[in-house]
């Protein structure tokens, strides 16, 4: 494998890695202050592209109107979730909340099956097709705007949640959810805010890649997956590890791809993320399991 | 002896109803829906064993599709490629999958809840990735063909009414053994864990341990049912065992009822009759509307576990039950 | 010690900086009813869970009946005859009250799966061994009559005695009972110690932690006090009584500091 070709690899990977991090960012939100796993997840990117591309044809927006009304009707979508289907369910056993979601994750995919049909869209790029040069690989202008933007995110979500109320109260709920209430958090409100910007957090990495990779009614399932895989490396609890597991997951599906070492030709690139998936848990299920006993 | 009958009588008498349903079904009633009904038998099989899971362990396992395929696949394979006797075949396979269930069983078990389900599910995505890639064994993502028949002496299983007797045979079997099991010690022990972990190793039981029985005993189940399925189409396919087969699976589950086997079965006719037949109808009708089974399973699974969480058939029961105990305390009038 | 069914030997428990239990030697003799009391924090809950197989040791060693326990997991202590109940109740709200006593008979019963499956007459057999040694220990705690009954539709009292009544039906040695008094009536109190006697006249070593002073003064045989993780005196009731690092270790170090 050439230089050019790993280069290249490590660019594509580092793209899709950021698309991981932002959904596992979304996963480890809600997890942490909530303590579900929002099997639906990744049906808010995939809401993310479908609804800017529609939003641009049809409604003839331009690009940044379509993007921001498609987060916030996303956005709509994670709270009527949480205020329909969690919250009613109250104390729901965690059999049933993972029922729930799956639910909630396969209701929000075949309505959009319905609505918008099976074909593969793509929205318009946000600033024109173009590419650039780097150590002989060439960057998609749409890439920077992906890495840009997780950039972006991380820095605010970063400054969010360390300088202001609203960003500790949701700290405070994702450490202790009983002391945080004690304190006059309302921590109802809290898990609303969560699945909230979990939303927006999926649908926004789906905007932004949409134009990029295509996208379709049923892509919510593998993402969802992936960001699920990044966050359980950063062990639903720090942000950074999560950005970084979701980067790592990106370039090694990549390059293993662009491997195509033996047996393993780049129809296996889904199973990559699952078995480091099995691994992360595997690994990780001894520290869960001690946890789980000491409390 | 004695003393079991007279405590279950009404049980007993239940099944014998149940029993003759079944065998005039096919014959006097609903003769052109036999596959359907087949289909019924069989996924009461894959969902048996993950009530049995998911009411008792409290765990969920969203890859019970894989051991479906499993069962389905190898079966297939060893009765086309290898020639063997399709009993054999499918025998084989039971144990191959239930050896890898108990494999994997361990492991996966150190994991809970959230973290159990997510890695079953990788787990089943893994397995349908080598069902659409290892082409060489498995015929690819167009599937393998050919399957035949299954047959005793010169008997063959050659039309649906047979094949119809033969997989219900196979399912009453099932739901049987799993009915004993469940009023054995074993069941006490599965309610204990269910009730409180920390209880029930106190006295005694092994929780690792019986969550991987659980686990492998609904992994060859859905083998066997797997197989049946196989020798009845004759043409197996990827898609049947993709993750949206697992999420109809526990469809059916959680339609019909956690902790309870014919709740099992209730879940799987009424899932199966949705897609197969009420679909199929509306989609005659109403084209567009023909992917609805996605929608409508993703609305069942939400209602269901919103507001009848030990699921439809259970509830249902439940509501007979206590409707029962009001009219007894009621009592005489004297 | 003469008979010690029971020994543990610089048991240790550290949960990341906190030492829970700290260096703690001590020996319970086989037949006595012993008690472990301490004021709160003093790790006595920890000390069970260790004894129990729910803890692993930070240091030291637990051994039962002349063998170190190691990393043996708490079903398996139950099979050795180590039985125990929780502060918190936890009895099975899914079975009747006798399916409850039932479940402890099952280190002692042997048919499986297959047997179950196939309703051999083993399992049969089996099934009324256990079904009638749960109603003898469901009539020791007087609970007979409640024996259809779910166990939520009981009173604290008896769902404690309930919980007895389970640990009984493993069979064990050793019986620990975290916290039996509490939450119980005078009359109620009562009848737990004329049924702790009774156990012990069975054959079994109980050794109970418990915070109420009289219970325990009435019954235990020997006392151990903990404070802060550590083991800082035993002796008779009345030797324990007049221990001033005891009455200290209650009172928070008034009479040290004077």
């Amino acid at each position: 494998m050439t230089t050019e070709v790993f280069v290249q690899s490590l660019v594509s990977g580092l793209t899709q890695g950021c698309i991981y991090a932002l959904i596992g960012l979304g996963f480890t939100i809600i997890f942490s202050v909530t303590g579900i796993i929002n099997f639906a997840q990744g049906e808010f990117v995939m809401l993310g592209g479908m609804l800017s591309f529609f939003l641009a044809k049809s409604a003839g927006l331009s690009v940044f109107p379509a993007l921001i009304i498609s987060i916030l009707i996303a956005m709509l979508i994670g709270a009527v979730l949480y205020l329909l289907a969690i919250r009613t369910a109250r104390r729901a056993s965690v059999v049933s909340l993972i029922i729930i979601t799956i639910g909630a994750a396969i209701f929000i995919r075949g309505i959009a099956g319905e609505l918008w049909g099976a074909d593969t869209v793509a929205p318009p790029f946000f600033t024109g097709n173009g590419s650039l040069s780097v150590l002989g690989a060439s960057i998609h202008v749409q890439a920077l705007w992906i890495i840009g933007t997780t950039l972006a995110v991380s820095i605010v979500l970063h400054l969010l949640f360390s300088y202001t109320v609203i960003g500790k109260a949701l700290k405070a709920s994702a450490m202790n959810r009983t002391a945080a209430g004690l304190v006059g958090v309302n921590t109802k409100s809290m898990s609303l805010i969560a699945f909230t910007v979990a939303a927006a957090l999926g649908a926004l990495g789906g905007v932004v890649i949409a134009p990029l990779s295509l996208t379709s009614y049923n892509v919510g399932a593998m993402l969802g997956l992936k960001g699920f895989v990044a966050a359980s490396i950063g062990g639903f609890r720090s942000h950074a590890v999560t950005i970084l597991g979701g980067i790592t997951l990106g370039v090694v599906e990549q390059v293993t791809v662009a491997l195509n070492w033996g047996p393993f030709k780049s129809n296996y690139k889904e199973a990559i993320a699952l078995v480091v998936l099995l691994l992360v848990l595997l690994i990780r299920s001894r520290r869960l399991f001690e946890e789980e006993r000491a409390s | 002896m004695l003393a079991t009958f007279k405590r279950h009588w009404w049980s007993y008498l239940a099944m014998a109803a149940f029993l003759l349903f079944l065998i005039l079904l096919p014959t006097q009633l609903l003769g052109e829906k036999t596959s359907i009904l087949i289909l019924i038998g069989l996924y009461s099989m894959v969902t048996v064993g993950l009530c049995l899971l998911m009411g008792y362990t409290g765990q969920v396992s969203l890859g019970q599709a894989a051991f479906f395929g499993t069962g389905a696949y190898l079966s297939a394979i060893l009765s086309t490629r290898y020639d063997l006797d399709p009993w054999l075949a499918m025998l084989m396979a039971a144990v191959a999958t239930g050896v890898f269930a108990y494999i994997i069983g361990y492991p996966i078990f150190r994991l809970r809840g959230n973290y159990l389900a997510m890695a079953t599910l990788g787990l089943g995505i893994i397995v349908w990735i080598l069902f659409k890639e290892l082409s060489q064994y498995t015929g690819g993502p167009d599937g393998l063909g050919g399957i035949p028949n299954f047959s005793i002496g010169g008997f063959a299983f050659d039309n649906k009414l047979k094949r119809y007797f033969l997989i219900w045979s196979f399912a009453v079997c099932a739901l049987l053994i799993a009915q004993n099991v469940v009023r054995s010690r074993t069941g006490r022990a599965l309610k204990a864990i269910h009730g409180s972990e920390a209880a029930a190793m106190s006295v005694g039981i092994n929780i690792a341990q019986l969550k991987v029985k659980i686990f492998v005993l609904g992994a060859v189940y859905a083998s066997l049912a797997g197989s049946l399925y196989a020798h009845h189409l004759h043409h197996i396919s990827p898609n049947s065992f993709d993750f949206m087969a697992s999420v109809m699976v526990i469809t059916m589950a959680a339609a019909g009822g956690l902790a309870s086997i014919w709740g099992a079965v209730f879940g799987a006719a009424t899932i199966t009759y949705i897609s197969q037949d009420a679909l199929v109808e509306l989609g005659k009708s109403q084209p567009k509307l023909a992917e609805l089974d996605v929608v409508l399973y993703g609305l069942i699974l939400m209602l269901v576990m919103i507001f009848l969480p030990k699921g439809l058939f259970v509830s249902l029961r439940d509501a007979f039950d206590s409707w029962r105990q009001r009219r007894a305390r009621k009592g005489p009038v004297t | 010690m003469s008979s010690s069914i029971l020994e543990t030997k610089v048991l240790s428990k550290a949960f990341g900086g906190l030492t829970a239990v700290d260096k703690v030697d001590l020996s319970v003799e086989a037949n006595k009813i012993t008690s472990v009391i301490g004021p709160n924090g003093a790790g006595k809950t920890t000390l069970f869970n260790l004894i129990a197989g729910v803890y692993m040791p930070s240091g030291g060693e637990i051994c039962f009946q002349g063998k170190p326990l190691g990393k043996a997991p708490p079903h398996k202590r139950a099979a050795l005859g180590i039985a125990r109940t929780f502060q918190n109740v936890l009895l099975f709200d899914n079975m009747t009250a006798l399916e409850n006593v039932m479940t402890g008979q099952h280190p002692r019963s042997r048919y499986g799966f297959f047997e179950a499956a196939l309703r051999l007459p083993k399992a049969h057999r089996e099934e009324e061994t256990i079904s009638l040694k749960a109603r003898q220990y469901l009539n020791l705690v007087g609970l007979g009559v409640y024996a259809d009954r779910n166990p939520l539709s009981l009173p604290l009292g008896q769902q404690k005695l309930l919980t007895i009544a389970r640990a009984l039906a493993t069979e064990p040695r050793l019986l620990l009972l975290d916290e039996p008094g509490a939450g119980l009536n005078v009359l109620e109190k009562q009848g737990l110690s004329e049924l702790i006697r009774r156990i012990r006249e069975m054959g079994i070593t109980v050794v109970l932690v418990e915070h109420d002073m009289d219970l325990v003064m009435g019954i235990a045989e020997w006392v151990i006090v903990l404070d802060s993780g550590q083991k800082i005196a035993e002796g008779t009731a009345s030797q324990i009584q007049k221990n001033k690092r005891v009455i200290a270790a209650y009172l928070g170090d008034e009479e040290a500091i004077e």
